[in-house]
């Protein structure tokens, strides 16, 4: 590696919960049920994913209309947004600092010389 | 630790997901085709002449024959869509209420352009009908943008449905139609940029602003005389009057494969109104004005021939045809009925 890696959102940095995030920004708002649906996890591990996302205030909740009775709709903060993008760009620029040491040149390694008899 | 690249891709792939969550649900397509193609087959079995002689009441039969089975058929799916959404315990995306909401409109546009061909033919509505797609095309602009643009599309719409339903000449649509393009559109723009996001009391000025810009131009340009009345006559020129009663007999070249008419064919027309006629070189130039009204040409589109229906009958010498036609202008209506 010829450059400091870009350090990542440890929240963020985790596939499911990536994934979570990403479905959210383009969703807007979903239910419990439709993001297990979605990611296909459980229902603990999802718990346990949108926990820590709302705790760290990425995701935020709110009563909607989604049936016989009120559901919990999870939709993203604007610093759950930020993050996302965040999130995006230093992995952008981790692709970009590994193909740039794979195009690097390698060193000369000059061959080794033979014992004299 | 998960490869970069295809984080990125599955970051992409749940964007994508997000974003495409309108879901056309099954009984929405069996309950739009099934009523649609009722009503392509059964309208006109239904909304008959003969069961409407009146050209009006028949027009407001087919309004509200479709307004009914659409606005029936869309109530219906929308209740039925929230429903599934509900089981599968989702909320209604954004981008699917709005896309409702666009269907919904064209379904409208759709009614009221079946009334209005019952009144107007198609070319005398051409250009109420391009400002009604203007209006459509902003409108679904507006359904994903600022709500100005959203206001913009809905006022396009009633100014060519409006102006249409008014009675506007056909010359007046026309100017209408090019202001809404040439003005309201560029304009839109720039008031889009600086009002987009306003509250609603000052995006209805706003509005208001917009339409009177438009709609003024547009309404004195068609107040100018489109055509110029022969004043100063030049050589071979002259005007020809021809008085209330004076018979005007009308030759029909009709031909076709099923039936042709005799060389000198005709109706024997008695004018209701006094007409002046412009002839140059002995032949009409096109010009013409009824009594001491404003001078047209013929190509102004004033003038329009509705035939309302046509009945094959037996009368007591043999077959006969019967057509019922209409013949005037809308500014020459009123006192000639």
């Amino acid at each position: 590696m010829t450059g400091p890696l870009p350090p990542l959102d440890p929240l963020l940095h985790q596939p499911a919960r990536t994934q979570l995030v990403a479905y959210l920004s383009g969703r807007g708002e979903a239910t419990f049920s439709e993001l297990k649906r979605v990611l296909g996890v459980t229902d603990g591990n999802l718990g346990a994913h949108l926990g820590k996302l709302v705790e760290a205030g990425y995701l935020a909740t709110a009563e909607a209309a989604a049936g016989p009775r009120a559901q919990t709709a999870y939709h993203l903060t604007d610093s759950g947004r930020a993050a996302l993008a965040d999130y995006v760009a230093r992995l952008t620029a981790l692709v970009g600092l590994s193909a740039g040491d794979a195009t690097a040149p390698r060193p000369v390694t000059e061959p080794t010389p033979e014992p004299r008899s | 630790m998960p490869d970069p690249q295809q984080q990125i891709q599955a970051i992409q792939s749940m964007l994508a997901a997000g974003h495409r969550s309108v879901h056309l649900e099954r009984h929405s397509l069996l309950m739009i085709g099934g009523v649609g193609g009722f009503l392509g087959v059964a309208t006109e079995w239904v909304i008959t002449a003969e069961r409407f002689p009146d050209m009006g009441q028949r027009g407001l039969a087919l309004l509200a024959w479709l307004a009914v089975w659409l606005g029936g058929m869309a109530l219906a799916e929308h209740i039925l869509t929230r429903r599934a959404r509900a089981r599968r315990a989702e909320t209604l995306p954004f981008a699917q209420a709005q896309v409702t909401r666009a269907w919904w409109m064209l379904l409208g546009v759709g009614c009221l352009a079946s009334c209005a061909m019952v009144f107007h033919g198609g070319g005398g509505m051409v250009y109420a009908l391009w400002t009604v797609l203007l209006g459509l095309g902003i409108y679904f602009y507006g359904l994903f943008s600022r709500p100005l643009v959203e206001w913009i599309g809905l006022a396009t719409i009633l100014l060519g449905i409006v102006g249409l339903a008014a009675g506007l000449p056909y010359g007046a649509t026309r100017w209408l139609n090019a202001a809404c393009f040439a003005i309201g559109m560029p304009l839109a723009g720039w008031l889009n940029l600086r009002y987009g996001n306003t509250e609603p009391v000052r995006r209805t000025l706003v509005l208001a602003g917009w339409l009177t810009l438009v709609v003024t131009p547009a309404l004195l340009l068609a107040r100018l005389p489109a055509t110029p009345a022969p004043h100063a006559l030049g050589p071979g020129e002259r005007v020809l009057r021809l008085e209330a009663g004076a018979r005007v007999p009308l030759r029909l070249d009709l031909e076709g494969p099923i039936v042709a008419a005799d060389p000198g064919a005709g109706l024997d027309l008695t004018l209701a109104r006094p007409v002046e006629v412009a002839l140059r070189d002995g032949r009409p130039d096109g010009r013409y004005r009824i009594g001491d009204g404003p001078w047209h040409a013929i190509h102004d589109g004033i003038l329009y021939l509705r035939i309302d229906r046509i009945e094959p009958r037996l009368a007591g010498d043999g077959p006969e045809v019967r057509a019922h036609a209409h013949f005037g202008g809308a500014e020459f209506e009123g006192d000639s009925r």
